[in-house]
């Protein structure tokens, strides 16, 4: 998650359009292809929690902070993309709100 | 998953093996009055270590930490107690029976020391949980 988080970064990076550096192909991100990725992460991490849960409750794990660790990390990734998806439709807002 | 999410994985590993830990240390207190096993001695009390994990290429990413993990479940070599009972099953001829190495006490601190090891491992989680959070609120 961290490392897609440092994508946005270098999006923002490009879009300060530095004349000096032309369109430099490495650096430039699809960025729905970026998000496609971090929302599949979350729902890996989602469906790992629900794994673990399944798991112990069949006895497959024994160990009950594994699932409740599952279970956190699933819900704080889902609170970050939820994060990027409000600040998103905010930006998406701000620009429709424009005046032409 | 890289970033805080591997610390909660380190500690994680590290509340698993102090589980393993009490796992042995009550196998311990159970059968602290066991004065035969299958193979005729009485219990030997059984110690568990640890070992540090490290992910990553040998040599290259010291850094990569994994947490911890069972290495080995080994038997204390200490002798066993004598204590004189002649009406024991299992005493010898002239009334003595040996009795398992197992320290009452010494294992009521170890389960201490594990119960509070696991303690840190579930403060550093949520440590991890809570920077996290913090990290979050910084978008709010």
């Amino acid at each position: 998650m961290i490392d897609k988080i440092n994508g946005i970064q270098n999006i923002s990076g490009v879009n300060k359009a530095n004349p000096t550096q032309k369109a430099n192909d490495s650096s430039n991100v699809d960025f729905s292809n970026m998000l496609k990725e971090a929302i599949n992460d979350v729902n890996n991490l989602q469906k790992s929690a629900d794994k673990a849960a399944v798991d112990y409750s069949t006895g497959k794990i024994n160990d009950v902070h594994q699932v409740v660790i599952a279970a956190e990390k699933a819900s704080l990734s889902l609170q970050l993309t939820s994060q990027v998806t409000n600040k998103i439709i905010e930006s998406y807002k701000e620009i429709m709100r424009m005046q032409l | 998953m890289d970033g805080l999410f591997k610390s909660i994985n380190i500690s994680a590993s590290g509340m698993s093996a102090e589980r393993f830990r009490l796992n042995v240390i009550s196998q311990n207190l159970a059968n602290s009055d066991t004065t035969r096993t299958e193979n005729g001695d009485p219990y030997r009390r059984k110690i568990v270590t640890f070992q540090e994990v490290l992910n990553g290429e040998i040599g290259k990413q010291k850094t990569d930490f994994g947490g911890v993990k069972v290495s080995s479940i080994e038997e204390d070599t200490t002798p066993f107690k004598l204590v004189y009972n002649p009406d024991h099953p299992d005493s010898n001829e002239e009334g003595y029976v040996r009795m398992p190495n197992v320290n009452v006490l010494n294992e009521m601190v170890d389960m201490m020391t594990a119960q509070r090891a696991y303690d840190s491992n579930a403060a550093v989680v949520n440590a991890a949980k809570s920077m996290y959070n913090s990290a979050l609120n910084i978008g709010k």
